[in-house]
């Protein structure tokens, strides 16, 4: 069965995309993890279909595709945020007060390290080192350093982020 | 080849692994995660051994290593013995409730470590992954090894009953701590949040096995074969010998 005729009824812009990007790669079981990083990319999660439609293109058995899928922290079974908050927790981070930064950032959004927002923008996660332990305590949003934070200053910069929306 | 394994010489086949010669021949290496059909997993890493080749000795798991000409191997070094303690020590910290666990321990001296210690837990998977093997090679990949580090656990996509799951039982089958829950009741089939019909044997009217398993089967090997349980079929073979015993004679 190819891939096109499982998506000839459903016409979503989701299924569109995700059938562009699987199609993009040979069918071989080794491309297996760049399909899933590309997905993850477009669409912030591993949606449950297209993990279906993966393992589908790609003649794998799901249960291979989902073992994949669960051991990579950069992959994520769960829509993850718009903006995804990286609070760093390496010994240099930890000592200068990161633990405080998380309390923080998780009190201001009202989310746990690990979850996401209802309105789907913020995540947090916490990392072990960015490798900025001159700017210590450091998070990343996005690819976007934010070095030397105290509260007023991740106030300022979450503030920021959610005015910008 | 000539393999000398404490002392003694036994006869190798080429290809063969230092576990599978071992227990042809009858020699003691504790074992999870080897099962025969199942080789070459390597890891539940209690069937340690030592291993000479020259003048160099290593230590290698001996269900992962193939023979080979000139090597000496020694099942019950001082050096092995204190390694097999603490993987059975550490297998203890994880399932610390197990049967099978606490009886390797008390076979192999092990005291149960006090500290650490979850003395509730109720776990029984000690990650060795033959259901997965055996999973793999039924040809129905149901299951796999999700998540990793302390959350790594056995389980069917999204933990919901898998399409690919035909309830065989191979998995619960080769389970070293009996932990794959099967439940056979009312003629129905509990496994891996699936249920399935039971179907009985032609002969005695025993359920025995899954629709879903008969039918992957015969659709496997091409065959249409009345539905035996396995005590019918040794039966039936019995007599056919029996029979064909008494043309000859």
């Amino acid at each position: 069965m190819s891939i096109e005729s499982n998506y000839d009824s459903i016409d979503s812009e989701e299924s569109i995309k995700s059938i562009n990007i699987i199609k993009n790669y040979p069918k071989e079981k080794r491309y297996t993890l760049a399909i899933l990083q590309d997905i993850q990319k477009e669409f912030n999660y591993i949606p449950r279909d297209i993990m279906v439609s993966i393992s589908e293109y790609l003649n794998l058995p799901l249960s291979d595709i989902y073992s994949i899928a669960t051991f990579y922290k950069s992959l994520s079974l769960k829509p993850k945020g718009k903006y995804i908050i990286k609070v760093c927790n390496g010994t240099a981070c930890h000592i200068r007060g990161s633990n405080k930064l998380i309390e923080e950032i998780s009190e201001m959004l009202e989310i746990l390290p690990g979850e996401t927002t209802e309105d789907g923008l913020f995540s947090i996660e916490i990392v072990n080192c960015l490798g900025a332990c001159a700017l210590a305590p450091v998070m990343v949003i996005n690819g976007k350093y934010y070095g030397d934070m105290n509260k007023e200053k991740v106030k300022a910069v979450i503030d920021e982020y959610k005015g910008a929306i | 080849m000539k393999i000398k394994i404490d002392g003694n010489y036994y006869e190798g086949n080429l290809g063969e692994t230092l576990l599978e010669l071992a227990i042809r021949n009858n020699i003691d290496i504790p074992n999870l995660c080897h099962k025969s059909g199942l080789i070459g997993q390597g890891r539940c890493r209690l069937c340690m051994v030592e291993v000479t080749e020259g003048t160099k000795t290593k230590i290698v798991s001996s269900c992962v290593f193939p023979i080979k000409n000139g090597i000496e191997v020694s099942t019950s070094t001082e050096n092995i013995i204190k390694i097999r303690k603490d993987i059975i020590m550490l297998l203890l910290l994880r399932t610390p409730n197990n049967e099978y666990i606490k009886s390797l321990a008390e076979e192999y001296n092990v005291v149960p470590p006090t500290r650490f210690v979850d003395v509730n837990s109720k776990e029984n998977c000690i990650l060795c992954g033959l259901c997965v093997k055996a999973c793999e090679s039924m040809g129905t990949n149901a299951i796999s090894l999700v998540n990793r580090g302390t959350t790594k656990a056995v389980s069917t996509p999204y933990d919901d009953a898998s399409k690919d799951c035909i309830g065989c039982g191979a998995c619960a089958d080769v389970c070293p701590t009996n932990n794959i829950k099967l439940v056979d009741k009312n003629n129905e089939r509990n496994i891996w949040n699936k249920k399935f019909n039971l179907v009985p044997c032609s002969r005695c009217g025993k359920y025995y096995t899954t629709e879903q398993a008969i039918n992957y089967v015969n659709k496997k090997l091409n065959t249409n074969e009345e539905p035996l349980c396995d005590s019918c079929k040794r039966k039936i073979i019995g007599e056919k010998f029996k029979e064909s015993c008494q043309n000859i004679y």
